[in-house]
């Protein structure tokens, strides 16, 4: 290991705070043209989903015993609905729901 | 003083709409440009164009006056907006720096009510434009010409940004369906999408 002398640190660029839950930063949900919309009733909670979304958008609700959808990060990306065997999840056009609204400034 | 710049902020999606958003934008500015106008047209130079869907910006302005601002890469106060994917509308706040009686161009199955519900600023737009553009030339990615600044072999309007021309003219004084006529490759789908608009003035 090469010591950095102190004082001469100098941050990566590419680097943004580490986010504890979310990043803020990049809010992807504003990326999305069709959400993955679950029917409970099909699902098997094989976790699918919460393994192949690749922005971790599906979590578990250990208490509920079900997968909850986070819509300010989903980017619409429809990965999980051709991961999820049941058939338990459909594209749904964004444009039917009032929620899932992130209304940035900008794209970033 | 120098006499008004028109601003024309186009916003699309990544990859699939990079081509389409940028043809809205130089199309605009050719048409414009055909009657004598001074115009600029360019990609906003912090957006994402290359990841899928993500929100981009292409611009435009019109002057009957040669445009001063070489060096602002913005639109800050943009008089028309365009919308080339309806979803936007949720993800971004699309009438931002606009002055009061603007219009929204937005490509959409949708009616124009059907819109304004998710723009809460919608108290600034003087009208709105629906028009149905992929019903018209199809839900496909024409190429990616052009990008990146490379030559844009395929021309100006072969997909959706053709009939969304087409209704920025019907809702719009800023340029005339002739001129666009003149610069546009899908000149059926351009004037379908003139003929075929909906136009609601608010306010
Ligand atoms: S659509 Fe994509 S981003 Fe959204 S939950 Fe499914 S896999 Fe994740
Ligand atoms: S992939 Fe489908 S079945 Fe599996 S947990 Fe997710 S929604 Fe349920």
């Amino acid at each position: 290991m090469f010591k950095i002398p102190k004082g001469k640190e100098v941050p990566l660029g590419c680097v943004t705070p580490a986010p504890v839950g979310e990043q803020p930063m990049m809010i992807t949900g504003n990326w999305r043209e069709f959400r993955p919309l679950l029917e409970p009733e099909k699902c098997d909670l094989c976790m699918n989903c919460i393994v192949f979304c690749p922005d971790a958008c599906f979590q578990l609700d250990d208490a509920e015993e079900k997968v909850v959808l986070n819509e300010k990060y989903c980017k619409g990306c429809n990965i999980c609905i051709n991961e999820c065997a049941p058939g338990a999840l459909t594209a749904a056009y964004e444009l039917d729901f009032d929620d899932g609204v992130v209304r940035l400034d900008k794209p970033f | 003083m120098a006499s008004k710049v028109h601003q024309v902020t186009v916003w699309a999606r990544g990859v699939v709409q990079d081509k389409e958003g940028r043809d809205i934008a130089n199309g605009l500015a050719r048409a414009a440009g055909q009657e004598g106008k001074f115009t600029q047209s360019f990609d906003n130079y912090v957006d994402l164009p290359d990841r899928v869907n993500v929100p981009l910006r292409k611009y435009a302005r019109i002057s009957d006056e040669e445009i001063e601002e070489r060096y602002e890469y913005e639109n800050l106060h943009p008089e028309v907006v365009i919308v080339a994917d309806a979803t936007i509308v949720k993800g971004i706040d699309v009438l931002r720096g606009m002055e009061k009686g603007g219009t929204l161009v937005v490509a959409t199955d949708r009616r124009p009510e059907d819109i304004l519900k998710f723009i809460p600023n919608r108290d600034l737009l003087g009208k709105i434009v629906c028009v149905d553009a992929k019903a018209i030339c199809g839900d496909r990615t024409v190429d990616f010409s052009g990008s990146e600044g490379g030559v844009d072999s395929v021309g100006i309007g072969q997909g959706i940004s053709a009939p969304i021309l087409g209704a920025l003219a019907r809702g719009s004084e800023l340029v005339k369906l002739d001129h666009l006529d003149a610069v546009v490759k899908n000149k059926d789908a351009l004037h379908k999408g003139h003929e075929q608009a909906v136009v609601k003035t608010l306010n």
